[in-house]
């Protein structure tokens, strides 16, 4: 027990998937206007990692290890991941038409998030059970959605602040991310996973 | 005294902007407007580029209805807005709930079992069980009338949408 919560904070907050990794920048910097788009982004993001390193880990211990085909271990992934973003899709579409139109749109932008394929490797190359890669991609898309949530609400009150014209938007942005990830800098001495 | 002051205790919306497609009675069907990336989101829906699996052909999917209270008609542009809880109440039915049965029945199957197919087949099953719950959550929301977009008024000639 004490291993798996020791993998899900590692992969959570000391080997971050955006701060540390260096995964999913483009909707980092993207969807991360608004705190209520982050929150919605984030959670779509955590269902299709989670769900899509099931479906990889399955492949790659099923098919990809028994037949020695593991030079097609990216492509298979990506197909994977395509395939579990248009379940999610067609999923929630039939689950609920009203929620698929109000959060349709999140979904194809997640079949591009290389954070969804980077964790995917990352727990085949830590030969893991299927339970622990499980775990590992859940807390590695709640460590994602909780540093988007983060830098949107930080976002939202530096559009009220007054910054300096040259620094505005984007720029002043980046600075803020970085000061971000000298922070989660700190969790680096609680584990070493 | 003056009253330019922020209410920040008021309910915040989240804006779009939709065309209207189809009028039906009291009616009008929208199709939500998206910002491209050569950020013409304005003339999306007359965009050549409408096959299988394009933004275009995505967006006539999640075309939605509305009370046609102002009198609306085909080819008006409009700005909706939903209230920013009804966004995080839609992604935790939608995602969290179907999530978390899921990796509880995991959870409980590891313990219990120890082996990796039961594990997966219970994942399974706890994935089924959350979609079915949030089916019924969804209803709920629905009927409350928390999840469905409001009109708020005509979009103006350089008025564009946030997806942002």
């Amino acid at each position: 027990m004490q291993e798996y919560v020791l993998l899900m904070v590692s992969a959570a907050l000391v080997n971050n998937v955006i701060l540390a990794r260096f995964l999913g920048l483009c909707s980092f910097m993207g969807v991360t206007t608004r705190v209520d788009t982050a929150v919605g982004m984030g959670l779509a993001t955590t269902f299709v990692i989670t769900v899509s390193s099931m479906a990889d880990w399955a492949v790659q211990a099923y098919l990809l290890e028994p037949f020695h085909l593991g030079y097609l271990r990216t492509v298979t992934f990506i197909l994977v991941i395509a395939a579990a973003v248009q379940f999610t899709e067609m999923t929630v579409k039939k689950v609920s038409p009203p929620l698929f139109q109000m959060l349709g749109i999140y979904l194809p932008l997640i079949t591009t998030n290389c954070a969804v394929l980077g964790v995917a490797l990352l727990l085949v190359e830590g030969k893991m059970s299927f339970i622990a890669a499980t775990l590992f991609a859940f807390a590695s898309s709640i460590g994602y959605s909780l540093v988007m949530v983060i830098f949107a609400g930080l976002r939202e009150r530096l559009a009220l602040a007054d910054v300096p014209r040259l620094f505005a938007g984007p720029p002043i942005g980046f600075i803020v991310a970085s000061l971000l990830a000298l922070a989660f800098m700190g969790f680096s001495g609680m584990s070493t996973n | 005294m003056t009253h330019d002051t922020v209410d920040f205790g008021a309910p915040t919306l989240v804006e779009g902007t939709a065309r209207v497609v189809a009028v039906d009675g009291d009616r009008v069907w929208l199709v939500p407007e998206q910002t491209t990336s050569c950020g013409s989101c304005a003339s999306s829906g007359a965009c050549g580029a409408k096959g299988i699996g394009t933004t275009a052909s995505r967006l006539e999917a999640r075309r939605f209805p509305l009370d046609n209270e102002a009198g609306l008609i085909i080819g008006e542009r409009v700005v909706v807005g939903i209230r920013e809880t009804a966004l995080l109440k839609a992604s935790l039915t939608a995602y969290a709930l179907p999530l978390t049965t899921m990796l509880v029945a995991g959870g409980v199957a590891q313990s219990i079992a120890g082996s990796d197919g039961v594990t997966m087949a219970s994942m399974a099953a706890g994935l089924a069980l959350g979609l079915l719950a949030a089916r019924l959550g969804a209803g709920r929301l629905f009927s409350r009338g928390e999840i469905a977009p409001k009109f708020l008024r005509r979009a103006g000639v350089g008025e564009s949408c946030h997806i942002d």
